[in-house]
């Protein structure tokens, strides 16, 4: 469509230099208001916390004179765009072993009687209701192979739906890549066609699920109710994918990633993927899952992870703050790559994001003073600072809804907010 | 505290009745359950000691009139009912807990007072959770969970099928087997199709093939020695030696660094190293090419770096898919130990070796044995399949183990496995598989078929699909559409069959145990009124039968007992129960249940360290996990003591097992007999072992480890949890982490000590951590050790390799007492005093696997029948084929 333009992004490679010219589907979006450039949202989560001792700056200096601890000290050259927020946790977390479960939810694991495991929409979601209207993936759920061992807790992704029902992730870079971008070869009548087959197989699926509800109890019809909302949340991504069929899937900005990377290189090229995601305005709402276990075994480490987290001085300590910094390094790439990417109104890519960095576990079993790093200019965040709250236990919730409103999400609840956090505006 | 308890996620606590709930001497709690089935209600208030230390420490400031911090707790509900009382209650825990109130400048409570209100309110606060999360006494519609959805499809089918890509089910708190806990999502739909289109296309593929020619069948041998003698010759002689004499000539010209690239070398380093790596492995390959027989078959090195270790058999592309079968004709060392002399067959991916079994190699090199593998190839599957020394999947072990023996004996480590020849053979005709199509598609295969024979077949399948559920005429119209389509598009009329296939190996009557309610309205009953049991028909009773005993759908015997409603009387159940027990399936039953019971799957959580432990490599490791499932299995089909978990005086191992813990059969004390094979089977124990049961076997011992070191507080949570039926509270948050002996060379024991000191440690480890020191006596690989030691980094050896060394040792003390409980001096002891307490063993296994069979969780309300199962388990002198007898003999199994 845009050969040229095309080639010069793929040589341009990721540091690019151009205006990255809007996509059609953005272009169709953007009809009403043909200058906006669209905003972003991205949570990112680690499992088994951080160093408690070496990751968070010094309580005593806040504003922007403060220094960058240990941990943190890869992203010096961000210290600007980015903000340090101590206080912050989820009230209801009670699992010390489950960094991610709650982590955008902020929900009562015990909070429905007659069950023992209870979730809630996830604040990611809350966006993509809005921000995904007029993208081709509404949000994108990214994960890892070794959830399990990185300290996560029950999940899929980062993300849970309205009904409280986990979100599965891709779980691959090569997946991620596949889903952006993969290659649509056929002729669009033979995917109409086949889109047409998708839906009858729906249909069929439907006719007995119908039959076999009629003859439920209350708890039973509630269960297969997941069954029909899936089907729905198919069909729902079947329509979007009609309106979709008739524009290409953007060119990938990047080559397809080897099919058996992990650690280091899974969250760098998952990085990488996120950064294209959002260039081609693929989606506007992404969670990153990141994996932990893989990340310290390609360090060398050979600690088991939950262990890394009951560390002790010596060799442990010392491998739990290289995985700290390790992370903060890998961060501190993925906000060159936003920088670099520019808007068409001039702006760059990262002044449109609003970004999250933490985890649900702060260290060891501690659940209150959650690790929190947010970046960009997406939710209109005055960056630069170490924000300690007042109140130690401000909900995590508190921050999720100042950034939803920060993107424009008009809501004035989330989850178990008690009011936005004032003191990140500008 | 040097490690904080680390509990697992999950609620699959047991339930022993506690009637009135009255603990040591804490709150009280009310129970009731939500769903309405349950009318017990056990109502009381807060003991006088729980009252009096609220009073005496918290409420002079959190009162209604101070409230400090806006926090008042002298209104707080003696009773927890709800999840605000719930709430309230933990915080009050999470401050103690976390040390943080009553505040510094107040006077702390004493120690063994704070204690006892810690413990107390930690375990009300479990029951509480569990009282409100009661789900009562209704199940939940069951999907299918990944295990049983993989062995419905081989059952109803005949093919295997990668499941990998489906979420695996557990972990989400309870057993894999309630309908509450097991999910369903958009994406999973995907999956079940795509799952459901390659065995589809399987059972197509087979159908066809019934019908064809057999096509001819090759036997492909290939000598091995030739290109093993070629690949470690040549190492030899061209990198190895060509480079040792080109660095000696620009040794010999003067070693000026300035001239390394005149020899060939970019630098002198390399120059240097080509020298240093020439006399390290020069004698090993030269030793390799003088090995006895190495002229006619290959040895396989355990060094890994570009050796001879790996012989690989691979069926070529254009052999069709079918069945092969692999043969390698092997003969081991007889001066390297038995623990070695293992084949271990697997896949190799880029950097991955994917295990596929391990056959133990008892013939002599003099006399080599023909190890048979059969094989299925499928169109996309694999073609090659790789045969090695069994070893450790840290490719560091190898080269530390062949450096430390160099520096033993100058050359390295001995060859253990020597192999004369490979062969394939193939493909192997299908025996049964005209019959198995035939009794599926109901005629031979047939290229062309008309509408109504298709709408046959299709009816045909669902029919079994859907577990004798005849499909309504409205869904099959569909399914015909589907494949009209499929034919429209050009497709042939078989392959046009995978696709409606796929469609109802995703439909909800494939995937959900469906039983429909009692009353069939028009819409969905409300709860009050879904309250009456209803009995299950035989059919539902079928497919719950043997979905327990089988994880797999009922087979044609069952199915006709079903019908004939020889299920209906108690007796008839426990026939076919016992009939389905007997069967070799049922050890999809003991896996799947002890796996989940006993948290096995910690064992993958770390990898074993190589030099610490280094025979606990993948394949023992999965042998010890196997261990557990074929003792419970033993002990099923043999009706035997479940008892005999805790203390047993015979063992149920494989050859690779008998190896590591150096048992022999002494059936005849006098004549000693090795135990090999691959097989596992009853071996029985000397009184004087410390085998026999859970508490010795390397995979329950290796989970109370992190790899490297044990973890007593581990092991002995797990023993209270699961062996006692006395769960400690979940490992709670923010607990404030003891410090003051970090960095201290001290022994295991005396820094858990410190445990004993604050009171927000002390209220669960003074129970835990006295079990986990009677089991010190097994180090973190399950072997039986005298000392503990700690370790630095230094040279292992003169000339040896640089790894861990026993910086201090301390020997071990195992001796303690069980909380409120007998004295031990050892293990033995510590052993007997659990052994002793088989009750509370057989209450928690009977609540669990009760649980486990109906598929929800145990509720307060079950109590009754939990009592009654293990009254009659103890009187029946606790049969394990028994309890299974009697539980689904229970009302709670045969209605829903």
């Amino acid at each position: 469509m845009h050969p040229t333009r095309r080639t010069v992004l793929r040589a341009a490679g990721t540091a690019l230099a151009l205006p990255l010219l809007p996509s059609l589907g953005w272009r169709r979006f953007a009809a009403a208001a043909p200058v906006t450039v669209p905003t972003r949202l991205v949570f990112l989560s680690f499992g088994w916390g951080v160093t408690n001792e070496t990751w968070f700056p010094d309580r005593a200096k806040t504003g922007v004179d403060y220094d960058l601890p240990e941990g943190l000290a890869p992203l010096a050259r961000h210290k600007g765009g980015i903000t340090v927020i101590q206080g912050l946790a989820n009230k209801f977390s009670n699992e010390a072993h489950w960094g991610s479960t709650f982590y955008l939810t902020g929900a009562n694991r015990y909070g429905v009687p007659g069950s023992s495991f209870s979730n809630s929409i996830s604040a990611d979601q809350v966006a993509a209701e809005t921000l995904g209207a007029g993208t081709r993936f509404t949000s994108l759920q990214l994960t890892s192979r070794d959830a399990e061992q990185s300290g996560h807790g029950p999940g899929l992704s980062l993300a849970w739906n309205r009904q409280g029902k986990p979100l599965a992730g891709l779980d691959t870079p090569l997946a991620a890549y596949e889903r952006l971008f993969g290659d649509e070869t056929l002729p669009l009548a033979e995917r109409q066609r086949m889109l047409r087959e998708r839906r009858s197989v729906l249909d069929a699926v439907l006719v007995q699920a119908r039959s076999i509800d009629r003859t439920l109890s209350a708890r039973d019809h509630d269960k297969l109710d997941e069954y029909f909302q899936s089907i729905r949340d198919i069909e729902t991504r079947l329509a979007k994918e009609e309106s979709w069929m008739t524009t290409p899937k953007p060119r990938p900005p990047l080559d397809a990633p080897g099919a058996s990377l992990v650690g280091e290189q899974e969250i760098a090229l998952m990085y990488d993927l996120i950064v294209a995601a959002f260039r081609t305005d693929s989606t506007r709402v992404i969670t990153y899952r990141q994996p932990m276990a893989s990340l310290i075994k390609s360090m060398g480490i050979t600690v088991a992870p939950h262990d890394l987290s009951h560390y002790t001085p010596g060799d442990r300590m010392e491998a739990s703050k290289r995985r700290d910094r390790k992370q903060s390094e890998l961060l501190a790439t993925l906000l060159d790559r936003l920088a670099a990417v520019q808007e068409a109104d001039g702006s760059s890519l990262l002044d449109r994001v609003s970004l999250s960095f933490g985890s649900n576990i702060r260290s060891i079993h501690y659940l209150d003073n959650c690790p929190t790093v947010i970046a960009g200019g997406g939710a209109g965040i005055r960056h630069g600072r170490h924000v300690v709250l007042e109140a130690k236990q401000t909900p995590l919730a508190n921050l999720w809804l100042t950034l939803l409103q920060g993107v424009g999400i008009e809501t004035d609840s989330f989850a178990d907010a008690t009011g936005t956090i004032g003191e990140l505006r500008a | 505290m040097d490690e904080c308890r680390a509990a697992v996620p999950g609620l699959r606590s047991s339930t022993r009745r506690r009637t009135p709930a009255v603990l040591a001497c804490g709150m009280v709690l009310a129970v009731t359950g939500p769903s309405g089935r349950s009318a017990e209600t056990h109502e009381a208030v807060a003991t006088p000691p729980a009252a009096l230390f609220l009073e005496a420490h918290c409420t002079r400031c959190h009162d209604g009139d101070v409230a400090e911090g806006g926090v008042r707790l002298d209104d707080l509900p003696t009773t927890i009912t709800t999840v605000e009382a719930a709430e309230r209650w933990q915080r009050v825990l999470g401050v103690l807990n976390a040390g943080s109130m009553p505040p510094e400048e107040e006077p702390r409570p004493p120690v063994a007072a704070a204690t006892e209100f810690l413990a107390s309110l930690s375990r009300s606060l479990a029951v509480a959770r569990r009282t409100i999360g009661d789900q009562g006494r209704v199940g939940t519609l069951r999907r299918l969970n990944r295990r049983e959805y993989a062995n419905t499809l081989r059952s109803l089918l005949g093919v295997d099928v990668d499941v990998s890509s489906l979420p695996d089910d557990a972990g989400a708190g309870g057993y894999d087997t309630f309908g509450s806990s097991l999910f369903m999502s958009s994406d999973q739909f995907e999956q079940y199709l795509a799952v459901g289109r390659r065995a589809a296309a399987g059972v197509i593929d087979r159908w066809r093939r019934a019908a064809e020619p057999l096509p001819s069948r090759s036997t492909v041998r290939t000598e091995v020695e030739i290109a093993a003698r070629r690949q470690m010759g040549g190492l030899l002689n061209g990198y190895f030696l060509g480079g040792y004499r080109k660095a000696r000539e620009w040794e010999a010209a003067g070693a000026d660094p300035a001239r390394a690239k005149d020899f060939g070398f970019p630098d002198e380093h390399e120059a240097k190293f080509r020298l240093r790596a020439y006399e390290q492995s020069g004698p090993y390959l030269g030793q390799y090419l003088a090995l006895p027989k190495s002229d006619e078959g290959a040895w396989l090195t355990y060094h890994t770096a570009n050796y001879h270790h790996t012989e690989t058999i691979t069926i070529p592309a254009d052999a069709p898919p079918g069945r092969y079968v692999l043969r390698l004709r092997v003969g081991g060392n007889e001066k390297v130990p038995v623990s070695r002399r293992f084949l271990e067959m697997g896949i190799v991916s880029a950097d991955d070796f994917r295990r596929l079994g391990v056959f133990q190699v008892t013939d002599p090199v003099q006399r080599p044995q023909t190890i048979e593998v059969p094989v299925t190839i499928t169109p996309d599957g694999a073609r090659a399949f790789s045969f090695r020394e069994k070893r450790h999947a840290d490719a560091a072990a190898a080269s530390f183990q062949n450096a430390l023996a160099r520096a033993t004996n100058g050359v390295g480590l001995d060859c253990a496995l020597w192999i004369d020849w490979v062969e394939w053979e193939g493909p192997l005709p299908d025996p049964d598989g005209a019959d198995r199509c035939l009794a599926l598609f109901g005629s031979v295969f047939h290229p062309d078929l008309d509408a109504a024979a298709t709408r046959a077949i299709l009816e045909r399948i669902a029919v079994r699909a859907f577990r004798g559920v005849r499909p309504g005429d409205d869904y099959l119209d569909r399914l015909v559409l589907i494949h009209d389509a499929q034919r429209a598009s050009g497709r042939p009329f078989a392959d046009a069959l995978v696709e409606p296939l796929a469609v109802m190996l995703a439909s909800p009557a494939f995937l959900y145990l469906h039983e429909p309610d009692a009353d069939r309205a028009g819409s969905p009953v409300p709860e009050s009124t879904a309250a009456d049991d209803r009995h299950l028909s035989d059919l539902e009773l079928a497919s719950r039968l043997s979905f327990f005993l089988w994880a797999s759908p009922p087979d044609d015997d069952l199915l006709a007992a079903a019908t004939a409603g020889a299920l209906d009387d108690p007796g008839g159940l426990a026939q076919q129960a016992r009939r389905l027990i007997a069967d070799s399936r049922s050890l999809a039953c003991a896996t799947g249940f002890t796996h989940q019971w006993l948290d096995v799957d910690r064992l993958d959580f770390f990898r074993f360290d190589h030099q610490l432990h280094p025979d606990f490599d993948e394949a023992t490791r999965e042998a010890a996990k196997m261990e557990i499932y074929r003792t419970f299995h033993t002990l099923l089909q043999r009706d035997l003591d479940a008892r005999r978990l805790l203390a047993c005086d015979f063992v149920v191992v494989d050859g690779l097992l008998a190896a590591y813990y150096g048992l022999d059969d002494v059936s005849d004390p006098a004549k000693p007999k090795p135990i090999t094979g691959d097989h596992f089977r009853m071996v029985p124990l000397p009184p004087s072992s410390p085998r026999g049961g859970l508490l010795g076997m390397a995979a329950i011992l290796g989970m109370g480890s992190n790899g490297e070191r044990t973890s007593p507080v581990e092991r002995g949570a797990w023993v209270l949890r699961k062996l006692l039926d006395d769960p400690p509270p979940p490992a709670p948050p923010n607990v404030p982490q003891l410090s003051r002996l970090d960095g201290r060379k001290i022994s295991v024991r005396e820094r858990l000590l410190a445990h004993q000191e604050e009171p927000q440690c002390a209220q669960c480890h003074r129970a835990i951590d006295p079990v986990g020191f009677g089991l010190e006596n097994f180090d973190a690989a399950g072997r039986w050790r005298t000392e503990d030691h700690l370790y630095r980094m230094n040279f292992v050896m003169k000339n040896g390799p640089h790894g861990k060394v026993v910086d201090v040792s301390f020997p071990i003390d195992p001796a303690g007492a069980l909380h409120g409980g007998p004295a031990f001096a050892d293990f033995f002891e510590l052993r007997a005093a659990i052994a002793a307490r088989g009750d509370d063993f057989l209450r928690g296994l009977v609540s669990n696997l009760f649980a486990y069979a109906i598929g929800r969780p145990v509720s307060f309300a079950d109590a009754e029948v939990i009592d009654g199962l293990v009254a009659r388990a103890v009187a029946d002198g606790g049969g394990l084929a028994s309890i299974v007898e009697a539980i689904v003999t229970t009302p709670e199994f045969r209605t829903r």
